[in-house]
């Protein structure tokens, strides 16, 4: 390669990993929101079940 | 509290209740808070001596560093960290006995506008912090700038001091009393009352470190600063004074 | 989000923004991934500094250092817009609730805090790793960075205040306070910060204009990454308005 093409291209490969990071970590954020929306879900859920039986509890007595 | 600011009795040709007008409400309630202050000195004394403490904090923090430092550079700064820890403190206390002495309900019985309760205890916050700056930038001086010759400008600071404080006391009030009833009410008040006073820390120090080094030009930024905090003032006084009567009534 | 403008309802689950949020958030994603491949495959980059000599790539004469860096920028620009626009519903929400002290629309004013605090912290990543690699330096006192940061303290400090209050109604009057303040003073930090001259600090001087392929690419990821906003807006509301029911059932059946 001759020396103006690697001096073009001489801050692509050290910025790789920044931009790599940005992006990860970014989308992990928006993931780990989604992720706890999910077990808010699933918590909701399950206390839904606690609910169902406590009325039939009641009910049935 | 409430009875002696009740409604006047006028005695012509009949008995007519007369509503005090709002300005009346107003010094009644500042005479309250500068009279209860005068009493116990409490908010003043606890204040200052919080003052020195920093100062001498940074006497510990500072000697290290060479003489020739540029401690005229860094003043400004120093002093702005001063004012906003001493009136963390105060404004944290301004509503302490109120609410203690169950004396904000007392107020709060009285038929008048709200706003009327957040530009008194404003008036008598930004009264506090004046009169602890008067006692504290001479000090300040006295321990740290007296090596140095701060330029012939030193005195303009006045402006920044006055500008930044009323917005201090301003959106510290409004801060200060929706902190009396949280948990932890002491740290919550710096936690809101830093973020918010950011931009007009950020333009004080800087119209206040123009006019004590007085570099060319210092005219310049001073006055950008100053219309920029003044504007901060004017913006965030009106914001808290309108949403003052959600707060106090909540 | 914007249903409760034209209409005097509630927002509730289950309305029309519910019905259309997984197509938004698919169409979201799907243009968020258009943008990001159009960012790296498509847009010309961004010519730094002048090289001694010239180089043909592609056809065309080449005489900068090319910088991939930039490439942030199409997400880093997106996220901090939507960021913004999620504390206006927040501000915009908290006016409404104060008006009608309904606590629903507390309910929404939280949310969209919630999600203005994601991607303002999606912002400062982007941003942060980019001012890393392009001023060497993880942190620096410009406008923008300090602005951002101030709007991130302001956020975690709305939610530590909610978590000190006990009471619902105070905590939900307290917040809506806390949240226009909030957006009142965003905008001021900025002007400060940008317009103070600061004597340590260069202005960061940005190139003006945006060539035409630079632009769509950015519309893609503005578009991408609002939409995906939206719909985790609506998916937490759902979340958050099931866990109030349940609450609801739980202390009627207690009765």
């Amino acid at each position: 390669m001759n020396p103006v093409l690697v001096e073009i291209y001489s801050t692509v490969a050290p910025s790789m990993p920044f931009i790599i990071g940005a992006y990860a970590l970014m989308w992990v954020a928006i993931l780990v929101y989604a992720l706890i929306i999910m077990m808010g879900f699933k918590k909701a859920e399950k206390q839904m079940a606690v609910l169902e039986e406590a009325l039939a509890e009641q009910q049935v007595k | 509290m409430a009875a002696e600011k009740g409604a006047t009795v006028r005695t012509a040709g009949g008995v007519a209740l007369m509503k005090p007008s709002t300005f009346q409400q107003y010094k009644t309630l500042l005479r309250k808070d500068l009279e209860q202050e005068f009493r116990t000195k409490e908010m003043l004394t606890s204040m200052g001596i919080y003052a020195l403490l920093v100062i001498i904090v940074y006497g510990a923090a500072l000697a290290q560093t060479s003489q020739t430092t540029d401690i005229l550079q860094m003043s400004g700064g120093l002093l702005w960290a001063l004012i906003v820890f001493t009136s963390l403190l105060g404004l944290n206390r301004s509503f302490a006995h109120e609410k203690e002495q169950g004396c904000l309900e007392g107020i709060l019985l009285v038929p008048m506008d709200r706003s009327v309760v957040f530009l008194a205890k404003a008036t008598s916050n930004l009264l506090f912090l004046l009169v602890v700056e008067v006692v504290a930038v001479p000090l300040f001086y006295f321990f740290f700038l007296t090596t140095t010759t701060p330029s012939e400008s030193f005195w303009l600071l006045v402006v920044p001091l006055l500008v930044g404080t009323v917005g201090v006391a301003g959106i510290g009030t409004l801060l200060s009393t929706i902190t009396i009833n949280t948990r932890g009410k002491d740290v919550m008040l710096a936690v809101l009352f830093i973020p918010l006073i950011f931009p007009l820390l950020y333009a004080c120090v800087s119209a206040t470190t123009a006019a004590i080094v007085g570099a060319e030009g210092y005219a310049d930024v001073m006055l950008t600063s100053l219309a920029l905090a003044g504007g901060y003032d004017v913006i965030m006084i009106l914001v808290s004074w309108v949403l003052y009567d959600f707060v106090i009534s909540a | 989000m914007t249903e409760t403008k034209k209409t005097p309802k509630l927002p509730e689950a289950g309305q029309w923004p519910d019905r259309i949020a997984p197509a938004v958030l698919v169409a979201g994603i799907v243009l968020s991934t258009i943008g990001f491949l159009l960012a790296f495959l498509w847009a010309s980059p961004v010519n730094g500094a002048a090289v001694n000599g010239v180089e043909m790539i592609g056809g065309q004469m080449v005489t900068n250092v090319l910088l991939l860096s930039q490439k942030i920028f199409y997400f880093h620009m997106p996220v901090a817009i939507t960021s913004f626009a999620a504390l206006g519903f927040a501000g915009y929400y908290a006016v409404r609730f104060l008006m009608t002290k309904n606590r629903r629309f507390d309910t929404c004013s939280k949310i969209a805090m919630e999600v203005a605090l994601l991607f303002v912290v999606c912002t400062m990543i982007t941003g942060d790793l980019w001012t890393r690699f392009e001023w060497g330096v993880w942190w620096t006192w410009d406008p923008r960075l300090t602005t951002y940061l101030i709007l991130m303290l302001i956020i975690i400090a709305y939610f530590i205040l909610r978590n000190a209050i006990d009471e619902p109604e105070r905590r939900a009057t307290y917040g809506a306070v806390l949240a226009i303040i909030a957006l009142v003073d965003v905008p001021i930090c900025f002007m400060v910060t940008r317009l103070i001259p600061s004597s340590i600090h260069p202005v960061v001087v940005r190139e003006g204009g945006m060539s035409g392929d630079m632009g769509i690419t950015l519309m893609f990821c503005l578009a991408g990454i609002a939409m995906v906003g939206f719909a985790l807006y609506r998916l937490r509301f759902r979340q958050v308005r099931l866990a109030e029911r349940v609450e609801a059932l739980k202390e009627q059946l207690e009765d």
